[in-house]
């Protein structure tokens, strides 16, 4: 039999039976949440509570993906705010981070290391751990109740990690890149406008994917402590509002997570396609 | 007139001296090249004129305009760089244009100056592609155009061949030295191979540890080395040292003892002071022939490599220390079997104690060659 692939990517049958058993635990063990999230939202409430647990769901539908909207009608206000806050922070921090990468990746100034140190430092404390003292400080600026005060927040915890994830992508980018344009006469914002960024695309997508991400998830801290408002809840806070005083409707709440997530994934997968490697091919002879 | 001069031109990084203080004076359309081992500080001081690199002492002078504190856009210079630092985004047309388009030119303006340029490189049918796609020498050329289109006074290459293999090497050398004589703009090369070195400059700068050790022509540099650094750097295979004790020094002869190898008799104005120094004499690999000459001695080859037009032997002399000879053609030698090599005198080279070449004329003052 004729085989196209290269001999090292060749297997045997057993071997591909194993590589393939390997990959569905991996992809059971990852999903297997979401997967019970799922068959849960399908189920009616009544069948949840019944003993034995099945775990199919018997004559399962998708009535709480249409009755979840007449039980919490705020439910598209807390979508559209998880989505609005994720995107303004992450807006904000990629205006804040590609200068300053650039920065930390090509000048040389006293207290570089010492202050990419601190920024990592700054990572090291989760948000929770400062809580009060941000409780503190937005309630002396007034701003207690806002966007913004979910929004300043998300940006500060958010811009350490995107700076070291930038500034190690623009490090590869050739030193040679700058002088050939320092020497074409290009000032350093002309060159980082019209060479670096560019260059750095794909860099910039995975410091703006993992910010977008990080800024979905960890809204839900800043919005709990900084604000009391209901309108501008994001969906992790708002999802409270499925727990009932007597009980909580489990597959309603199942199916506001997954219609939560659903716009997320789509800029997610819609970013993903900017992922472009290779970009850098012919700049220079490695 | 010259255009471009240093003067005591120094670099330091802290405490570490990469030049020091070097004094050269270019002329307008000269091609310079400047070679020596890695290291030596070449790359450094052509970043210095280029403004790349921020100078520790001394002065550099373009065209009659002290530039040491200028930015290089207004030094009048071009660089291209060893490894092009295409942008990879650009087309090959943006590519070239970019220089224009920082100066901020008008849009027919830079199709115009881009196409000339497009056309003295052969690069009209690229002008769309992304360098990505292009080979090296291609590549190469677009590194060129990029500091063509600028209309430098002075162009600055830095090891712009090294990453090309040798045949494209050879190729791109040549029309580098065409490109010289198309637009008679001065041009600045830096190289670690001598051969780049001998076949395109004018004049060549032989730098060793951040000095200049010599300037002069190619074939100044390989006939009349100043020193013995000069004289093994240029010139392929290297030339042989063999050391010896002076016995007679004359205004017409330098005897000198080589030991086993026997007592050549040197015709340079020596002083009668080297009369019992140590002194080095120099064989070119190449002038070296078959059989008896005026000054003659017996080579025992280990490797013998034929190239066809010419042969190669690595040998080993009567006191046992390495030799190299170079025949024309392919000569009946084998391995192991000594033979007779001789050498005009004339031909070789006499480096004191010092290492400081015994010309023929100097100190006494005859001009025989």
């Amino acid at each position: 039999m004729k085989n196209s692939k290269p001999m090292i990517d060749r297997y045997t049958w057993y071997e591909t039976i194993g590589i393939y058993a390997g990959i569905a635990v991996l992809m059971f063990f990852v999903l297997a949440p979401f997967i019970e999230g799922f068959l849960v939202s399908l189920k009616p409430l009544a069948l949840l509570f019944s003993s034995p647990y099945s775990f199919w769901p018997e004559n399962g539908s998708f009535t709480a993906y249409f009755t979840l909207w007449d039980r919490v009608p705020m439910m598209g206000w807390y979508i559209f705010n998880s989505l609005l806050l994720a995107f303004v922070i992450t807006v904000v921090v990629m205006c804040l981070v590609v200068p300053a990468a650039y920065a930390f990746a090509r000048f040389e100034f006293p207290g570089r290391g010492a202050l990419l140190g601190a920024f990592l430092a700054v990572n090291m404390f989760s948000g929770a751990v400062l809580l009060i003292p941000l409780y503190r400080l937005m309630r002396s600026l007034g701003v207690l109740n806002t966007y913004f005060a979910m929004i300043v927040p998300g940006v500060a915890f958010l811009i350490p990690t995107a700076i070291w994830l930038l500034r190690a992508y623009m490090m590869r980018i050739p030193r040679e890149l700058d002088e050939a344009a320092w020497v074409d006469g290009a000032s350093r914002l002309y060159t980082l406008r019209r060479v670096i960024l560019p260059i750095a695309m794909p860099g910039i997508m995975v410091a703006a994917i993992a910010t977008f991400i990080g800024a979905y998830a960890q809204q839900f801290i800043f919005a709990l402590t900084f604000n009391s408002k209901t309108e501008y809840m994001p969906i992790g806070v708002g999802l409270f509002a499925f727990f009932g005083r007597q009980e909580v409707i489990w597959n309603e709440l199942m199916a506001a997570c997954f219609i939560g997530i659903t716009p997320a994934l789509l800029i997610i997968v819609f970013l993903q396609r900017y992922l472009v490697a290779g970009l850098t091919a012919g700049a220079v002879k490695q | 007139m010259s255009q471009l001069v240093l003067s005591d031109l120094r670099k330091s990084f802290g405490d570490l001296e990469i030049i020091k203080g070097v004094n050269l004076d270019v002329s307008e359309g000269e091609f310079v090249v400047f070679v020596g081992p890695s290291g030596c500080g070449k790359s450094t001081l052509l970043r210095m004129i280029a403004g790349l690199e921020d100078v520790s002492g001394g002065e550099i002078v373009i065209g009659g305009k002290q530039v040491k504190d200028l930015p290089p856009v207004k030094r009048g210079i071009a660089m291209v760089f060893q490894s092009y630092a295409l942008y990879p985004h650009m087309s090959v047309f943006e590519n070239i244009a970019f220089p224009l388009r920082v100066e901020g030119l008008s849009e027919d303006k830079i199709k115009e100056r881009v196409g000339a340029a497009a056309k003295v490189l052969q690069l009209e049918s690229r002008l769309q592609q992304r360098p990505g796609t292009l080979s090296g020498g291609q590549r190469q050329r677009v590194a060129i155009g990029r500091a063509i289109v600028r209309q430098p006074k002075i162009f600055l290459f830095d090891e712009p061949l090294s990453n090309l293999d040798a045949a494209l090497r050879t190729e791109m050398r040549v029309e580098l030295m065409s490109l010289h004589q198309k637009l008679g703009s001065t041009m600045v090369y830096v190289t670690h191979d001598q051969v780049e070195a001998m076949t395109m400059a004018d004049k060549i700068v032989v730098l060793n540890a951040g000095t200049i050790e010599q300037i002069g022509s190619p074939l100044e540099l390989y006939h009349k080395p100043d020193n013995i650094f000069v004289a093994g750097f240029i010139g392929s295979p290297k030339m042989n040292f063999l050391s010896g004790t002076v016995t007679a020094s004359d205004r017409g002869n330098v005897v000198v003892d080589l030991g086993k190898v026997g007592t050549i008799k040197l015709p340079r104005g020596g002083h009668p002071d080297l009369v019992g120094k140590t002194v080095t004499v120099g064989m070119r690999p190449e002038h070296l022939a078959l059989g008896e000459d005026k000054f003659s001695f017996e080579v025992t080859p280990g490797i013998v490599e034929r190239l066809g037009i010419h042969t190669l032997a690595y040998c080993t002399l009567a006191d046992g220390k390495n030799f190299v000879a170079l025949f024309e053609g392919d000569p009946e030698i084998n391995q192991g079997v000594s033979f007779t090599v001789g050498i005009d005198p004339a031909k070789c080279q006499l480096f004191d104690s010092d290492g400081i070449a015994v010309h023929k004329e100097s100190q006494s003052g005859m001009h025989s060659s």
